[in-house]
């Protein structure tokens, strides 16, 4: 249906646009607003909407709506899922050592569809890690962040690091007896981490390996506040960066303009999303993470290893622990995530050697992570 | 020279002289024995102030041998003095009273199968010593004592397990390996400070084996409901006058056993044939137990689910809780080889769980959320196949 046949309809909303873009800049809130992966061309936010609109969508773009482009949409959404049933989850959780089990059980047990928004919530962060990963994966063997677009992997590098903390921050909360092991574990590790370690450490009252009053609500303030802006900042800073240099080209694909292209990419992007939902809900619905029992800091609960993506580190940490001193292990981790964060400022692979050299080093952090983490899961 | 200097040597020797005297307390016995002095004073007689004098009379306070041995000194190298000599003290009322220890002990020793040996001139039977210790007596609430429960099966054994010294008596030298295998000795090991050791069911001092008619009148004075079971049923006037051991016959002398209800057949066949009335009688019995489990374990499996799924379980399970004493319960019915009461504890167990199971089976029932996951997944292709054909319009539309 082409908007020429609707010419009432049309004018209609066209001049309450225009009767509010006389009074508020409507461009820059759209920019802002779009600035989450729903809009890809820039704005010039000088100009009316319409105006600005219509120039973004003459300018060719890629499909946003296809593999793998899609991996970046569904992180921007799954992240937004895990604000709103966070949100609603933080209505009625309290963040003591003593009433934080109880309160739980109160959102699994008595609030109405309280246990889905829990699953939700937990599913949700565990595909967002799981997408993460992928995607860094996927953007490592496309090298596509050769310049201008370094920035791109290295917003996305340290999104992943903050989600890591993330997840970390929010299995502590419930306070039950196998997040609470799973959460001394993980601080372990980050303590043996030099300057970071000991920050952290610091940061959420220095005991590290008994989780208090003051810890337990370091914790939720850095699950709810503090990360999840840092979260939302790394993915604006990595869409404008898109908005400037565009989207990483896909050989042979053919870039096209027009407002119906843009409407086909969203169709494509909204069929993409129906599914993951679909996902995410038989997720927690079928699989529910299970109500654990409390934690008892004084009786350390056999078997439980750190959460899933830092077995390999536990398991490196573990297998360096006969060889060398701890620090050293943790020095050694600091380096290789410095690095991690700054591949592209390394990565020379613009010769046939650097290429291979990328290729070799990429299989082996992969074989490493691999190992490590089979390793980490046997000795937890 | 000060006076000091010149008469330090003499300063000295009077020094050491009054040291002694003020030492006289102390017998001189172990200049010569110091091992036996060692251990006398790691024992509970150096705590209590008892010397070696007053087992060996002699001169404690004598540093010359011969003097020191005169007198009414005795060894007590010849095994058979040493229980009179042990009970010159252990008889007396007035020096025990204050220990609240019996002073019958001698009296009932001499009635052991050990005391009547050794009255008879059997030095190898065993004598106070062989259990207590000589000089490091300790007492038997101390762990290290040999007389303490958990040690005491291989006090007994150093005798009871010599196999050459046991032919000559004509006993079986495996009873301590067996009573180890046994649930008595396994519970005992395992840190169990009630369960029975050697002289729970054999007496301590006056240690002798239960006659075959007081078998059930040994175990029953810790398994009192059981016995009363087993009085009530028919077992317990057929097997007297039959002449076999009463508990022993299924259960073991030493090695106890305590089978696990489908083992009861097994147990039963060694006397009633497998078509008897008493093989249907065991096999109604298994069942009616095995049930009241299955019943609870199913139940308790439900608990821990409904845990997972943060339920409130705790009166579920302290109504598993009390159904399983129904079971043990039952167990301890058996032994009246009776339906009836049996049955009546096991339905009380079975109906317990399957209560709890409906219970919990309506709280946690999954099926709305099913259902509603499947009403989803339809809304969610609905949406997908309406956006793919308006996608499929709009590029029509476009071209």
């Amino acid at each position: 249906m082409s908007d020429l046949e609707r010419p009432d309809r049309e004018t209609r909303s066209s001049r309450a646009l225009d009767w509010f873009s006389r009074r508020i800049n409507l461009t820059e809130i759209f920019s802002l607003l779009t600035s989450y992966g729903f809009y890809y061309a820039e704005l010039d936010t000088r100009k009316p909407l319409r105006e600005a609109l219509a120039e973004a969508e003459s300018r060719p773009v890629g499909s946003y709506g296809r593999w793998p482009r899609v991996l970046g949409l569904f992180v921007v959404v799954l992240l937004w899922i895990e604000l709103l049933t966070g949100a609603l989850l933080a209505l009625y959780y309290l963040p003591t050592p003593d009433t934080a089990r109880a309160s739980l059980g109160t959102i699994m047990r008595d609030v109405d569809f309280g246990w889905l928004v829990h699953q939700l919530h937990f599913w949700g962060a565990q595909m967002l890690i799981a997408f993460l990963i992928l995607r860094l994966v996927i953007f490592f063997v496309r090298r596509a962040y050769r310049p201008p677009r370094e920035l791109f992997w290295v917003f996305g590098a340290i999104l992943l690091l903050v989600c890591f903390h993330l997840d970390l921050s929010g299995r502590a909360l419930p306070m039950t007896d196998h997040a609470y092991w799973s959460t001394v574990r993980a601080l372990e590790i980050a303590g043996s981490v030099p300057i970071y370690g000991s920050l952290l450490l610091f940061l959420l009252g220095g005991a590290g390996t008994v989780i208090g009053e003051l810890t337990l609500i370091r914790f939720y303030i850095l699950h709810v506040a503090v990360l999840p802006l840092l979260a939302i900042l790394m993915v604006y800073l990595h869409f404008s960066g898109v908005r400037r240099v565009g989207l990483s080209e896909i050989r042979g694909e053919r870039k096209v303009a027009g407002r119906a292209a843009v409407r086909g990419h969203l169709y494509n992007l909204a069929i993409a999303l129906a599914v993951l939902f679909g996902i995410l809900g038989t997720l927690a619905v079928l699989f529910p993470h299970p109500f654990r029992a409390a934690a008892d800091p004084y009786v350390t609960l056999p078997g439980v290893g750190p959460p899933w993506y830092l077995l390999s580190v536990f398991g490196f940490l573990e297998w360096a622990s006969g060889a060398l001193p701890r620090q050293v292990a943790g020095g050694i981790l600091f380096v290789f995530f410095v690095l991690f964060v700054a591949w592209p400022f390394i990565d020379r692979g613009d010769s046939k050697r650097g290429r291979v050299t990328a290729w070799v080093i990429g299989v082996l952090v992969l074989l490493f992570w691999v190992i490590f983490s089979l390793y980490g899961a046997r000795v937890a | 020279m000060t006076l000091v200097h010149r008469f330090f040597g003499l300063i000295v020797v009077v020094a050491f002289l009054a040291a002694s005297v003020a030492a006289a307390d102390v017998e001189a016995c172990g200049l010569c024995h110091p091992e036996q002095r060692v251990e006398h004073e790691a024992g509970i007689h150096a705590a209590e102030g008892v010397a070696c004098t007053d087992c060996h009379r002699g001169d404690g306070q004598s540093r010359d041998t011969d003097r020191a041995h005169r007198g009414q000194f005795r060894a007590l190298d010849d095994r058979g003095m040493v229980p009179q000599s042990c009970s010159e003290c252990h008889s007396n009322l007035e020096l025990m009273r204050p220990y609240n220890l019996p002073v019958d002990q001698y009296a009932v020793y001499t009635t052991s199968q050990h005391g009547r040996r050794v009255a008879a001139g059997d030095l190898r039977a065993a004598v106070c010593t062989d259990c207590h210790g000589v000089h490091q007596i300790r007492d038997t609430e101390d762990p290290r004592s040999p007389t303490h429960p958990r040690n005491l099966a291989s006090t007994c054994g150093e005798c009871h397990s010599d196999a050459d010294l046991m032919s000559d008596f004509d006993l079986s030298p495996e009873i301590v390996a067996e009573y180890s295998r046994g649930v008595h000795g396994l519970a005992l090991e395992g840190g169990n400070q009630a369960a029975p050791d050697c002289t729970s069911c054999h007496g301590t001092h006056g240690s002798a084996p239960p006659g075959l008619s007081d078998v059930d009148k040994v175990c029953g004075a810790c398994h009192q409901r059981t016995r009363r079971a087993f009085i009530e049923g028919r077992h317990h006037e057929a097997m007297r006058a039959a002449g076999v051991p009463e508990c022993a016959s299924c259960h073991d002398q030493h090695e106890v056993i305590s089978f696990e209800p489908e083992a009861v057949g097994v147990v039963c066949a060694e006397c009633h044939s497998e078509e008897s009335e008493a093989a249907q009688l065991s096999e109604k019995l298994y069942t009616l137990i095995e049930k009241a489990e299955e019943s609870l374990d199913r139940a308790a499996e439900l608990v821990a689910e409904g845990e997972r799924r943060a339920l409130e379980v705790e009166d579920y399970k302290s109504r598993i809780e009390e159904g399983r004493t129904y079971v043990t319960e039952a167990l301890t019915l058996v032994h009246t080889v009776a339906v009836e009461p049996v049955a009546d504890v096991t339905n009380r167990a079975q109906a317990l769980g399957e209560e709890v199971r409906h219970e919990l089976y309506a709280k946690m029932d999954t099926t709305p959320a099913r259902v509603g996951l499947a009403l989803f997944w339809f809304y969610v292709v609905l949406t997908a196949i309406v956006l793919v054909n308006l996608k499929k319009q709009s590029a029509g539309g476009s071209s």
